[in-house]
């Protein structure tokens, strides 16, 4: 066995090394106590520890979350210059492990595990392309977020930002079973398109190319990439704070969730603790954000099967939030509104009213959308029965939020992590069993509904007064009247302006509920300020991901209803 | 306290009854949702959620993140000492200061150059937040339309408050005090007070509320007195 760390393993971790103990891996796997319980491996053993945690009655490690690469070159005290990080969770308990699988420093390889989780697919050939990491045995190991004709891999440490590469068009890579030929018996030749990338359904810039057998889909392959502004090559240039508008930038339908998740990974490094008000501030706006990014996906879904009056409806809502979410921040689209440690100005005085007065517009809306879709017989036709994701496919294939809960997993991170307050709110948990387009249609439209109960009940005991950001000058940027006159507090904030919030050296995997599912940020710091390494595992890659599996039999108007309820919003998935 | 599961599949039978298969009558429930919408809005029309743009405009909150405008002391010239940390603050890298020594000695410096590219600004507020001198704010204008790269550069003469300015547009993101949230508790910017030069005594008279401070006369670079910090 490798030296095992002699620190305090923490009951989880002591849980893990004991099961690999008896385990064939024993003595080849060391367990670190991390935020997370870690294991650390050689390459050459990863498919096998793979296969353990998902097999393992005692592990049960079955939904794949995430992998990245992370680059050593400029930090001390590691073991290998490259390692590929492996989050993994336990439904049936609950449990999550991290697998840092340290790699060789001058050719780092490691197995594909598509075979044992499909999800990675994706998450590897995303590593392929940013870190030039090899997957041998990956069915399809080509570029996905950067182009065909870029060169060098850009998130490691020694790749110089700003480099352009010009990409023409006959450098894009078609797949290679769309130039063939297939005649099929009885059946005329069939024929490849490209849906996409710039197509009306595809909401955002997504590349489809599938081969039809007259109306059905044979085989599909979807191309991404087309929205790539590596934000986590922005994130390692900027302060932690700095990284804030950076991140309303990534799922922009819902823009407050992903700043509230980014900070929190970077408070829980910290350790600071938000006041009260905040926090509720914090919830509330991200559950109207959820509703809006159910909205969203709703309306436009049903505008791409032809109705068109609900997308107005919807938006109706959507504006009425923005206007909220303006006079709190001044902001619409692009909020900014969280900080490290709080809020970037209290919420206003009239707050608690205007959301009152948005809670009793919402519901009537919803009713009307209702009325209008849900027993309509050409949506019933258009959405039940399509797209059919099973429940096992769900969880193998990575899926979270309301994939995962309308294929009959009841997981929600608010309800299995809890994370401000969703333990003391009184809310339920929208599942369904058929898996197909109409339950996640179902599943959204009970969400919202959920969503403003838990609102209501957080407005209820939502403090008339109080700060809404810590009290930690180190942290927080102190208050402008006592910059103006204290020196104390203008040297904090000079130093937290120029410098940048002190986060001690670690690693941090926090994750919360996105409108479209788990969204978690994994940061590295190596005590700068900035983050060494920030990865961001965004809910709609897994989706998008299965989206080839899944459009595979249905016709191409079975695909746009699918591409609708899957939710893809493409500034998440590409980064 | 939590909550539970609901199967909404089960809630929402998954045949449809005869009477809705039959379409007719879902469509007529459909159009009487639509037309009450179509009467509520005839009947209130100002209550129209749509918004004529160019004739009628929204009205944004005093917090709105639009364009910036450099504040100006009682005298005409700019709150700005050039102290480059809105420009270390940007995420966007869009701000570019050339600092240069200001004819009043109290003034110290001042920014020759300050230089905001409109198309890289994000409209973030940070600038605002990390300015330590209430020297930029933001205002509700939005409406800033170019038609060339080299127009989007705004330089100091477009940045300078002017009163038609804020009265067409109004005050937008701001420093956030405690309060009514628009003034600083006392500008501290329009207090260029140096120990010794007499002007403290000046103000005193009449009537400002300077930051209490020993009064000692010294020279000009005398290692400064231990400060009493701001009462909160």
């Amino acid at each position: 066995m490798t030296v095992a760390l002699e620190t305090e393993l923490s009951p989880a971790a002591q849980k893990v090394r004991e099961r690999l103990a008896a385990s064939p891996l024993a003595g080849r796997a060391e367990v670190v106590e991390r935020d997370l319980p870690t294991i650390e491996i050689a390459p050459k053993e990863w498919p096998a520890l793979a296969r353990f945690l998902r097999d393992d009655p005692e592990s049960r490690y079955d939904l794949f979350l995430d992998l990245c690469g992370v680059d050593n070159l400029r930090r001390k005290g590691q073991k290998t210059r490259f390692e590929a990080v492996v989050h993994l969770h336990s439904l049936p308990r609950n449990e999550r492990v991290r697998v840092r699988v340290l790699l060789d420093d001058a050719l780092p390889s490691l197995a594909s595990v598509c075979d044992i989780y499909p999800a990675a697919n994706w998450f590897e050939r995303e590593a392929f392309d940013l870190y030039g990491f090899d997957f041998p045995g990956h069915p399809n190991l080509y570029r996905l977020l950067c182009h065909d004709a870029f060169v060098g891999h850009p998130l490691r440490k020694d790749y110089a930002p700003g480099q352009r590469w010009f990409f023409a068009e006959e450098d894009l890579r078609m797949p290679a079973w769309s130039k063939e030929t297939d005649v099929r018996a009885g059946h005329f030749e069939t024929q490849t398109i490209s849906i996409g990338p710039s197509h009306p359904a595809t909401h955002g810039i997504i590349h489809l190319v599938a081969r039809l057998d007259g109306e059905r889909i044979v085989r599909a392959e979807t191309m991404i990439g087309y929205l790539h502004r590596c934000f986590e090559k922005m994130a390692e240039k900027h302060h932690w704070n700095q990284i804030v508008p950076y991140t309303d930038r990534l799922n922009y339908v819902s823009s407050m969730i992903n700043g509230v998740g980014y900070v929190r990974t970077v408070e829980k490094m910290l350790g600071v603790e938000v006041p009260d008000r905040g926090r509720l501030a914090r919830t509330i706006l991200s559950e109207f954000s959820r509703i809006m990014d159910h909205c969203v996906c709703i309306g436009a879904n049903l505008v791409d099967i032809g109705a068109l009056t609900n997308f107005v409806y919807l938006y109706q809502n959507r504006e009425e939030i923005y206007d909220l979410l303006e006079a709190c921040c001044g902001a619409r689209l692009t909020v900014s509104y969280v900080r490290v440690g709080g809020l970037a100005v209290d919420v206003p005085d009239d707050f608690v009213a205007r959301c009152r007065r948005l809670l009793e517009k919402i519901p009537t809306l919803i009713d009307d959308v209702e009325t209008l879709v849900t027993n309509n017989r050409i949506i019933r036709n258009r959405l039940s029965g399509t797209g059919i994701v099973t429940k096992e496919q769900a969880v193998a294939w990575g899926m979270t939020g309301p994939m995962l809960r309308a294929s009959g997993v009841p997981y929600d991170v608010r309800r299995a992590h809890p994370y401000d307050f969703y333990d003391k709110f009184d809310w339920d948990i929208p599942v369904s069993q058929d898996g197909d387009n109409f339950a996640r249609y179902l599943v959204r439209i009970e969400e919202m509904r959920q969503s403003l109960k838990i609102i209501r009940q957080a407005l209820d005991v939502f403090p008339a007064s109080g700060p809404v950001n810590s009290d930690d000058w180190r942290v927080v940027l102190p208050p402008k009247d006592a910059v103006y006159h204290d020196m104390e507090s203008l040297i904090y904030h000079f130093k937290l302006t120029m410098e940048g919030i002190r986060v001690p050296a670690g690693e941090r995997y926090e994750w919360i509920e996105g409108g479209n599912g788990e969204l978690g940020f994994y940061a590295v710091s190596d005590g700068r300020g900035g983050p060494y390494r920030l990865k961001v595992r965004p809910p709609c890659f897994p989706n998008m991901a299965a989206f080839q599996e899944i459009v595979v039999g249905g016709t191409v108007s079975d695909a746009v209803a699918t591409l609708g309820t899957l939710n893809i919003i493409a500034g998440e998935l590409d980064r | 306290m939590s909550g539970g599961v609901i199967d909404v599949g089960r809630r929402v039978p998954n045949r449809l009854t005869l009477l809705q298969k039959l379409y007719i009558p879902e469509i007529v429930r459909g159009m009487a949702v639509t037309l009450r919408h179509l009467l509520r809005n005839l009947a209130n029309m100002k209550g129209m959620p749509t918004i004529l743009y160019p004739e009628i405009r929204r009205k944004y909150s005093g917090r709105f993140r639009g364009k910036h405008i450099l504040k100006t002391r009682e005298d005409g010239t700019m709150k700005c000492v050039a102290c480059y940390m809105c420009q270390q603050a940007c995420p966007a890298e869009c701000i570019t200061i050339v600092a240069g020594e200001h004819p009043k000695i109290a003034y110290e410096k001042y920014p020759v150059v300050f230089d905001i590219d409109m198309m890289r600004c994000v409209f973030c507020g940070f600038c605002v937040d990390a300015c330590p001198k209430d020297a930029i704010w933001m205002t509700r204008n939005y409406e800033m339309a170019f038609f060339t790269r080299e127009d989007a550069v705004f330089s100091i003469d477009r940045l300078r408050e002017t009163k038609e300015e804020v009265e067409k547009h109004g005050y937008g993101y701001r420093p956030y005090y405690p309060g009514d949230g628009t003034t600083p508790p006392s500008d501290a910017s329009l207090l260029p007070v140096l120990n010794g030069s007499g002007e403290r005594d000046r103000l005193r008279e009449e009537g400002i509320r300077l930051p209490d401070r020993d009064p000692g006369a010294g020279p000009l670079n005398a290692p400064c007195q231990a400060q009493k910090a701001f009462p909160a």
